[in-house]
């Protein structure tokens, strides 16, 4: 049997005095669909940035294919096969599109030929091309960053993330700020993802978390209080007054 | 839907559709002419050449090794002038104080200023923003006041002369006019490694670094490596200018790597355009002009510099260098405002190579 994807045990992060997450536990088998809701401040983001290496957990272990990545950096990380998506957009704002997934195919493909002039690797413009398409932006690569509308770059950093060929891709969420129709076309595409890449995302849409995942863990105040199937989860008292009684944006 | 085909091959910045763009080589053909009829077409080339020509060549191609900085990395260093400084330092001692010849003293003092450069920057690659800019100004200073008093290595204030341009029998860099093109050379080879460099798939990483670290470690990248990387190339780069200024003076001393030195490059960069390459011996050349000239008609030529520098600063921000694309923005806002009135969305920033940005940015992230 192999290693689960992802195995995260107790993991509790403090920032100063606040305890953003106390003693969170998730185990996510390869291949699995799993999404993470809550309302803001859940500590969603926080479990999001622990496990992709943005900061390490002030207790607690999380391994990444049996290995454990506790403390290994970010880039590690990547290299062992995490890819992940930024909340508020992170891309090169004054590069093009299509340079964003270029560089972004770079990561970790790319070890030799570094001085090799970027123009000339027709190869990798074309995969450029392909991702681009894949994503929903075709013959949108020219396009600065700044020009593109927010969905747009929301779905540039989805291709970003998948041209590192990622096992586990970890969406933050990847629809803030969607329209109806991006929303959609995030699910279709989502639920077409290889059968191999393990999906970590966090929302608070909980249309896209429940129609993506196969299971879905709710956090609220910093704790792990519920996890079950879509239906549950949607059946689930608990998590109505949670997100009626909470904060009641994008409330189902 | 698919693709046209068209689109594979995109270009490593995405700009370079418009016109002037694709036509810019013709600008810098015409920029390299007259670089090569500036010593038959001076009424005085022996002061032409000395003091506008060549110094204009060796601070432009410091300046270019800061801006490579600014504008690929998002890194502001104020070390590029020690950097020269110890390379032609390096050139000095091998041939003044080992008494060895140029073709030894050369690649020495190149050595020197980028394993410098590499120092500098595995103290300095963690850092960004203003603590990149205060490290690399305090290491400068600390070299300074090293060079100030290392009696038996620098000569302290006398420094070492006489530093001898190379005699190659058929080319004689002690006649000033073949010594301006060897220095145009040098800058015209800088200009292009730096070029290279940038438009390579290393170049495009140190973009994405510039422009988001976070997102480049999530990707895999090692942002620290590459950041030393670029800080030596950069090293490399001053090192070279800092060879041609050896040469130039014919001695080095403390005074190459003080304070007012490494400012005078400052301006330099900010006067041509620090996002610019090519624009920094715009800068350099007005730099050396002022210098020469403003004694004529003012004792203040520090105050003169000063005030050149706040309207660069204030009127045209991307510099000399910028105000092409300024003046097009301008035009192009003011055609957009003609027909849609009351909104103007431009995104000021994405157009021209900030100065300001480089600082501030590292607090926005």
């Amino acid at each position: 049997m192999a290693d689960p994807a992802l195995v995260v045990r107790d993991v509790s992060k403090s920032f100063g005095g606040v305890k953003a997450i106390r003693d969170v536990s998730l185990e996510i088998a390869a291949g699995e669909r799993i999404s993470v809701i809550g309302t803001n401040g859940a500590g969603k983001s926080t479990l999001f940035n622990a496990i992709a290496g943005v900061f390490p957990p002030t207790t607690g272990s999380i391994h990444l294919f049996g290995e454990d990545v506790t403390r290994l950096p970010t880039a590690t990380r990547a290299q062992r096969g995490l890819a992940r998506t930024f909340q508020t957009s992170r891309l090169f704002e004054q590069l093009s599109a299509a340079d964003n997934v270029f560089i972004a195919l770079g990561g970790n493909e790319f070890r030799g030929g570094l001085l090799r002039p970027a123009r000339s690797n027709p190869k990798r413009w074309e995969r450029v091309e392909r991702l681009l398409e894949r994503v929903g932006l075709p013959g949108r690569g020219e396009q600065l960053v700044a020009d593109l509308s927010h969905g747009e770059q929301r779905q540039l950093e989805l291709a970003m993330a998948l041209a590192l060929q990622p096992k586990l891709l970890m969406l933050d969420e990847p629809a803030a700020g969607f329209s109806p129709a991006e929303r959609g076309h995030l699910i279709t595409l989502l639920r077409e993802l290889p059968q191999e890449i393990t999906l970590l995302l966090i929302e608070h849409d909980m249309d896209i978390a429940l129609a993506v995942a196969s299971r879905v863990v709710v956090m609220h105040d910093g704790e792990k209080i519920l996890e079950g199937t879509p239906a549950e989860i949607r059946n689930s008292a608990r998590v109505r007054e949670i997100y009626l009684g909470g904060s009641i944006d994008h409330a189902a | 839907m698919t693709a046209p085909e068209t689109l594979v091959t995109p270009t490593a910045t995405g700009r370079s559709r418009s016109l002037w763009a694709r036509y810019s080589w013709i600008g810098w053909v015409v920029v390299l002419g007259l670089a090569l009829l500036f010593p038959y077409v001076v009424d005085r080339p022996r002061f032409w050449l000395p003091n506008i020509g060549v110094r204009s060549l060796w601070l432009g191609i410091i300046a270019m090794s800061l801006v490579f900085l600014n504008r690929y990395v998002g890194l502001l260093s104020l070390a590029q002038v020690t950097i020269a400084g110890i390379s032609a330092y390096g050139v000095g001692y091998v041939m003044v104080t080992l008494d060895q010849p140029f073709f030894i003293a050369i690649p020495v003092g190149i050595t020197a200023g980028t394993v410098a450069g590499f120092l500098v920057a595995l103290i300095a690659a963690r850092t960004k923003a203003i603590y990149f800019l205060m490290i690399t100004l305090a290491l400068g200073q600390v070299f300074y006041s090293y060079a100030s008093q290392a009696i038996e290595v620098t000569n302290a204030r006398r420094g070492l002369a006489p530093i001898k341009k190379p005699d190659l029998e058929i080319i004689n860099l002690n006649d000033i006019t073949t010594f301006y093109f060897a220095a145009l050379l040098a800058a015209v080879i800088c200009f292009l490694l730096c070029r290279y460099v940038a438009a390579s798939t290393f170049g495009m990483a140190l973009q994405g670094i510039r422009d988001s670290p976070e997102r480049m470690a999530a990707l895999g990248y090692k942002v620290n490596r590459y950041r030393i990387a670029a800080i030596t190339f950069s090293a490399f780069i001053a090192s070279i200018g800092g060879v041609v200024l050896v040469f130039d003076r014919a001695q080095i001393d403390p005074d190459v790597v003080s304070l007012g030195s490494t400012l005078d490059v400052l301006v330099v960069a900010v006067i041509g355009g620090i996002g610019s390459l090519g624009g920094v011996f715009i800068g350099a050349i007005i730099l050396t002009l002022l210098d020469n000239f403003a004694q004529d008609f003012t004792d203040r030529y520090m105050t003169l510099t000063g005030i050149v520098f706040i309207l660069v600063l204030l009127f045209a921000p991307a510099g000399i260098a910028g105000i092409g694309a300024q003046v097009k923005r301008a035009f192009d806002r003011r055609r957009k405002n003609a027909s849609d009135p009351g909104d103007d969305p431009q995104q000021e920033p994405t157009a021209t190579q900030p100065t300001g940005e480089a600082i501030t940015k590292g607090k926005q992230q």
